[in-house]
């Protein structure tokens, strides 16, 4: 599978925009510091975290030129799924961002509770997912950042 | 997989074959398949595992469908013992034991790890996931790491769910109505019983 054979399927061509890249990136930077909040409650901190990961897989996307067709079920999915592609994110770690976007899917669509484990997991792998992006744009679209 | 000796289906059902069909398709009542396909799932081969098929058919267990020029075998829902054979499987070989040994290798960070949710019902569906609690000091990303695997073996996907012994006490105190649920309904226990998870919380009258 390659991101060109995805087009029209899940995804779409767009040209790689640095004013996009700089405002999820900003975006997905304040979404990882409200889920620090101890505060507030598990749930929206989970929520917050898991908004960094997809922004962060759409940055990923777009500074390959794509981007998903959002009007597609599973457009997360998609995004998450091809950080191998876009970034060279190891399988193991987009195993993990998978677990947590259906655990998120869980918890808005049935009110399930959000263990700490996942809040904290979720953090961890938004936290580690921000700092192998700009690791990526910096060596491969400096021109984005 | 093969049973050890400590295990009661290995006990009931010493016929090897016999127990890797009835897994298969008894676990997987949806599914109709042809005797080569069988044979490559439960990793037998297609003559002595036709005679088998032929004997479990003959006992009403299976059904036995012509498509073409092949011969489908499925569980037969309408046995009079389906849901009890069914469930002696899922508990025993079926997909306790995978999951079980899927846990292994952290067992000693798991106090307590059961199936829930509409598998442990018996409930499921063609589509249903697998609901696994694990109660302990693993990670989130750990519990994945090592149940993702089995999801290809299990033919489902799993979902876990990981709460560290303080959480799971808290959320019982606080008569989070989840957790409470998930108290009262069946489970299907992978490490650990129901006395040691009533020792980290009692479910309380509402």
């Amino acid at each position: 599978m390659s991101l060109k054979n995805l087009v029209g399927v899940s995804l779409d061509e767009l040209p790689a925009s640095r004013e996009l890249v700089t405002r999820l990136l900003k975006a997905a930077k304040s979404q990882i510091a409200d889920a620090r909040v101890t505060s507030i409650t598990a749930e929206t901190r989970f929520g917050a975290a898991y908004s960094a990961i997809r922004m962060l897989a759409d940055v990923a996307l777009n500074a390959n030129g794509y981007r998903t067709l959002t009007n597609r079920p599973g457009h997360h999915q998609t995004a998450i799924q091809t950080l191998p592609l876009t970034i060279g994110l190891p399988a193991q770690t987009v195993q993990i961002l998978d677990a947590l976007r259906k655990q998120r899917h869980v918890t808005e669509y049935s009110g399930d509770l959000v263990p700490e484990s996942a809040v904290l997991e979720c953090v961890s792998q938004a936290q580690a997912l921000q700092t192998a992006v700009r690791a990526w744009l910096k060596t491969n679209r400096p021109n984005l950042l | 997989m093969e049973a050890t000796i400590s295990n009661p289906a290995a006990l009931l059902f010493p016929a090897s074959y016999r127990r890797r069909v009835l897994c298969l398709l008894l676990l997987h009542p949806e599914r109709a398949l042809h005797v080569r396909e069988i044979a490559r799932l439960t990793g037998t081969t297609a003559g002595t595992l036709n005679k088998e098929l032929t004997r479990l058919h003959g006992a009403g267990l299976l059904t036995r469908e012509r498509v073409g020029n092949q011969v489908r075998y499925a569980a037969n829902r309408a046995s009079p013992i389906y849901t009890e054979l069914a469930g002696i499987l899922r508990k025993t070989i079926g997909l306790a034991d995978v999951l079980a040994d899927a846990l292994a290798p952290s067992a000693p960070a798991i106090s307590t790890a059961f199936i829930f949710g509409s598998v442990a019902r018996g409930a499921e569906t063609a589509g249903s996931d697998v609901d696994v609690m694990l109660i302990g000091s693993l990670t989130f990303g750990e519990a994945v790491q090592l149940l993702y695997p089995a999801q290809a073996t299990v033919g489902r996907e799993i979902n876990s769910m990981v709460f560290s012994a303080d959480d799971w006490r808290a959320r019982i105190r606080a008569k989070n109505p989840f957790v409470h649920e998930v108290l009262a309904k069946p489970k299907i226990f992978l490490i650990g019983n129901d006395d040691e998870l009533e020792k980290l919380g009692r479910r309380q009258p509402r």
